[in-house]
């Protein structure tokens, strides 16, 4: 199960997500010419504390879910990648509607220094054209399973 | 317009699920003389909530001649997920069926899991059958005797796993089930097996 | 400087990739297909996914063998890398061929563990040493693949020669000891690594046999 701070998440296998990410890893990542910009710096990831953990994530996946995903049918996209994202997003739907980040005040400077990372994440994706942003974001999901890996507990 | 058949949509659309494994099943589209195809179709619950025009085609019934599709690497998360199939003969296709109710994984029916229990020498092993990459085994493994104390131990299926090392002279029994974390269920216990081992008991 | 080719005027190397154990990351490529006999040579650049330049690498310019280790160079495994060759030969050179971006930390393969065995008149121990992450000078201190891989586990197979059959366990501790086995036989025993989760390539350790003492009181006799 995925423990982020408090948050716990059963339900969700991250061999089934690596695997349907690997299987369009290649192709989405070649179609990103932007070399130069990686929207989930170390800056956005980089030692988060449990505390911070639920929050991030909980941002971070809505992001994908609301933005990413959601657009990237716009494309006209491969039926791998179809079946890639639909097993992605239904998962991170799973995800999603576990987590309850608390809403407490003595919680607040924490949840700001949450929100600090993913703007972070947000300002470099919208600073590109949406496209290439898209396609950027999709093609960092190993980054993305990578850090949440370390939130998963067998 | 008169005289043009117009194709009927699949009927009497179910699906059965075991061990993970999930079917879909429909009434065949009859036409004399000819092979109906067709095509099967999934939304899970972020399509259905996000891109409600999204529908994406099985992996492997896209297009099938058989009334029914195996949809087991189409389901990948524990939501509810639409299925819907329609015929195609020729030219013509019919109208979608969907599946009336969603389907979510978590529904499939666990089997308590078939087990052989072997010995080589004072070792006690185990071989679960391999059911898939979902699936771990609890096993439950004692020595018969009074006041017996229950070991338990998680492995995956498809390879015999040292379970104990036993003592000569003494009787050991072994059950399992099955888990699978991706929907938070286990099957039922299955029938118990005992070995016995030779010999007198061991010098203190 | 190196002297300017004609670019383009060769064949581009092919089957660019890395092949990575222990964060141990080598370039290794084919050389370009129709051009045999000729004294090709290649140039290595690698970039940091996110930086703004290719950078060279003294070891690999102008170099006649089909690999280069970058494993220096790609040393951050968080971080993510693409790589490109190119062929000279004479005053032409090829295109760039370039890797698709390389993920150290999620596609390296976790070499076995060292596998240590003693025998007894029943009993085998087995003694595992975690891989070792790729050093850069053998004098570094040594820095295990645990701990980078913190849920790193084993799959130890052990095969009795005498009565055919294979048994195997999963441990995560590093000291195995199989009792009251059968005396003077015949055990081989091999070990992998593997991270749960990941699906990655298992890299067996190589198979050792050791034979249990003979039964002692039968020695006696």
């Amino acid at each position: 199960e995925f423990r982020f701070g408090p948050c716990r998440v059963e339900n969700v296998i991250l061999l089934e997500l690596w695997e349907a990410f690997r299987a369009v890893k290649d192709s989405v990542q070649t179609q990103d010419n932007i070399t130069s910009v990686r929207l989930l710096k170390p800056e956005v990831l980089h030692d988060v504390s449990d505390a911070e953990s639920c929050y991030l994530v909980h941002s971070l996946l809505k992001f994908y879910l609301n933005t990413v995903f959601k657009n990237y049918h716009n494309k006209r996209v491969e039926f791998k990648i179809l079946k890639s994202i639909s097993t992605l997003a239904n998962n991170f739907i799973v995800i999603t509607s576990k987590l309850r980040p608390c809403v407490k005040n003595d919680m607040l400077s924490i949840y700001k220094s949450a929100h600090r990372r993913f703007l972070l994440f947000k300002r470099a994706f919208k600073q590109l054209d949406t496209e290439a942003a898209l396609t950027k974001a999709f093609g960092e999901v190993d980054i993305l399973l990578t850090w949440m890996e370390k939130f998963y507990h067998y | 317009p008169d005289g043009v058949v117009v194709l009927p949509a699949p009927q009497n659309l179910s699906i059965q699920s075991a061990n993970m494994k999930h079917l879909l099943t429909w009434s065949p589209v009859i036409m004399p003389g000819e092979t109906v195809f067709y095509s099967v179709e999934y939304q899970g619950e972020y399509e259905s909530l996000y891109t409600s025009h999204i529908w994406i085609p099985s992996s492997w019934c896209s297009p099938t001649k058989g009334p029914e599709c195996d949809v087991t690497d189409d389901i990948t998360a524990t939501v509810p997920y639409n299925l819907r199939v329609r015929a195609t003969l020729g030219s013509q296709t019919s109208a979608w069926s969907t599946l009336e109710h969603p389907f979510n994984r978590n529904s499939t029916v666990l089997t308590p899991p078939r087990m052989e229990v072997t010995k080589d020498g004072l070792h006690l092993v185990i071989e679960l059958e391999d059911l898939g990459p979902h699936f771990e085994f609890l096993v439950v493994y004692w020595r018969e005797e009074p006041g017996a104390k229950e070991h338990v131990k998680v492995m995956t299926g498809g390879l015999p796993v040292h379970l104990e090392t036993m003592e000569p002279g003494a009787m050991y029994c072994v059950k399992a089930e099955a888990l699978v974390k991706a929907i938070g269920k286990h099957s039922a216990f299955n029938q118990a097996e005992c070995v016995e081992v030779q010999g007198e008991s061991l010098p203190l | 400087p190196a002297v300017p080719c004609v670019s383009d005027g060769l064949p581009k190397p092919t089957n660019i990739t890395f092949l990575s154990i222990n964060m141990k990351n080598v370039l290794q490529w084919n050389p370009p297909e129709d051009l045999h006999g000729a004294e090709v040579t290649y140039t290595v650049q690698y970039f940091i996914y996110g930086q703004k330049k290719w950078l060279s690498t003294s070891g690999c310019r102008n170099i006649s063998r089909t690999y280069c280790d970058l494993s220096a160079e790609t040393s951050d495994y968080e971080h993510q890398y693409y790589a490109k060759v190119k062929a000279i030969w004479e005053t032409n050179c090829s295109k760039w061929a370039e890797t698709g971006r390389f993920y150290p930390f999620s596609e390296t393969q976790i070499g076995p563990p060292q596998v240590a065995l003693t025998t007894g008149e029943n009993s085998i121990s087995i003694v595992l040493t975690a891989p070792e992450k790729w050093k850069r000078h053998p004098k570094d201190n040594p820095v295990s693949m645990q701990q980078i891989y913190s849920n790193l586990k084993y799959n130890v197979s052990v095969y009795n020669n005498k009565s055919k059959k294979m048994w195997s366990q999963c441990v995560t501790n590093n000291t195995v000891v199989l009792t009251w086995l059968e005396p003077n036989t015949l055990y081989c025993v091999h070990v992998e690594s593997f991270v749960p989760g990941h699906p990655r390539l298992a890299l067996p350790s190589q198979k050792q046999c050791v034979s249990t003492w003979e039964d002692q009181t039968s020695a006696l006799k």
